[in-house]
C-alpha cells in the first residue's frame, strides 16, 4: 500500500521518527574505552615520533653532537697510546 | 565538566599553540559524540574505539590548522571522523553486518517483557535496513537521532545547505518506509 505512494503522511513521519528515535539512541562508551583512548593521546604516537625525525634542525645538532664526542674520544685515545703506548714498544 | 568554565575559543587557542591540556579539555568534551558516530557507523566496540582514537590524534596534529570561518570545532572533527569511517568502509571490500548484540537496546519502565522482546527485534530490523543505506543518509539519522542536531548543523558537517539536508531526509525516510513494508515492523500502531 505504502509502495504507490512518493510522499509520507504526518503519521508515517511521526511514526518514522519514533522508530528511529527509539533504534538509535546515544550510548555512553564504556569507561576501560575512554580511559584507553585517553591514554592513547596522552602519548606520542609513532607518526609523532616520526614528525619529530623530520625536524632538521634538532637532527642537525644531535648529529654535530655525536661527531664532536667522537673527535674527543679519539683525541684522547691516541694522548693515551702517545703517553703510555711507546713506553711499552 | 560544568559549560561555564569552559570557553571553547579560549581553549581552541591554547590547543593550537600546542597546549596539550587545553586539547585533553576539548578530549573530555567530544569524546562521546565522535564515539558514538564513529560507534554507529561502524557496528563494533573494537573499531569504534580504534577510529575514535585516530579521529583525536588526527585532530590534534592538525589543530593549528583549524580556522572558525563559521563552522564550529565539532563540525570539523565529525569531518574527520566521516573521512576516517569513509575509509574504513573502502577498505573492507564487502560490507560488514553489524554485530546487534553490541548495540545496547534499553527496556522502557512498566513495559511488558513480551512487549520488550517484539520492540528489540524490531529495532534489530531496522537498524539493519539503516545499514544497508548509502553512507550519506547513515550519517544524517545519526547525526539526527544520535546525536540531536538540527538540518542547519548537519549540513555544516556535510557541507550541505539546511534544504539540501531536508530533502535528504525526506527521501531517507521514504527509502525506510518502503523498505519496512517489506519487514514486519508495524508503522500504523504508532
Amino acid at each position: 500500500m505504502w509502495k504507490s505512494r512518493t510522499t509520507l503522511s504526518e503519521d508515517q513521519i511521526n511514526a518514522l521518527e519514533a522508530h528511529l528515535a527509539g533504534t538509535l539512541r546515544p550510548v555512553t562508551p564504556p569507561m576501560d574505552v575512554v580511559q584507553r583512548l585517553r591514554e592513547r593521546i596522552r602519548f606520542p604516537q609513532p607518526e609523532a615520533i616520526a614528525l619529530r625525525l623530520r625536524d632538521w634542525e634538532r637532527m642537525f645538532f644531535v648529529f654535530g653532537g655525536v661527531m664532536s664526542g667522537m673527535l674527543v674520544l679519539i683525541t684522547v685515545a691516541r694522548a693515551l697510546y702517545y703517553f703510555f703506548g711507546k713506553r711499552h714498544m | 565538566m560544568p559549560d561555564i568554565e569552559f570557553n571553547e575559543e579560549d581553549v581552541l587557542t591554547r590547543a593550537s599553540e600546542g597546549d596539550r591540556d587545553a586539547f585533553g579539555l576539548l578530549y573530555e568534551r567530544y569524546i562521546d559524540r565522535i564515539f558514538n558516530y564513529v560507534y554507529y557507523r561502524t557496528g563494533n566496540l573494537h573499531d569504534a574505539e580504534d577510529l575514535t582514537a585516530r579521529v583525536f590524534q588526527r585532530a590534534m596534529n592538525h589543530i593549528q590548522n583549524y580556522t572558525d570561518r563559521g563552522v564550529p570545532f565539532s563540525a570539523w572533527l565529525y569531518r574527520i571522523a566521516h573521512n576516517l569511517v569513509a575509509n574504513w568502509h573502502r577498505d573492507r571490500s564487502r560490507r560488514q553486518e553489524i554485530p546487534i548484540n553490541d548495540v545496547p537496546v534499553l527496556p522502557s519502565k512498566g513495559d511488558h517483557p513480551e512487549r520488550n522482546l517484539v520492540r528489540s527485534q524490531e529495532q534489530d530490523a531496522l537498524l539493519r535496513l539503516i545499514r544497508r543505506l548509502p553512507g550519506e543518509r547513515q550519517n544524517l539519522l545519526i547525526l539526527k537521532f544520535v546525536e540531536n542536531m538540527s538540518n542547519a548543523e548537519i549540513g555544516a558537517i556535510m557541507g550541505r545547505s539546511e534544504g539540501a539536508v531536508k530533502s535528504l531526509y525526506h527521501r531517507t525516510l521514504l527509502a525506510l518506509r518502503d523498505q519496512l513494508g517489506d519487514q514486519s515492523i508495524n508503522l500504523d500502531n504508532e
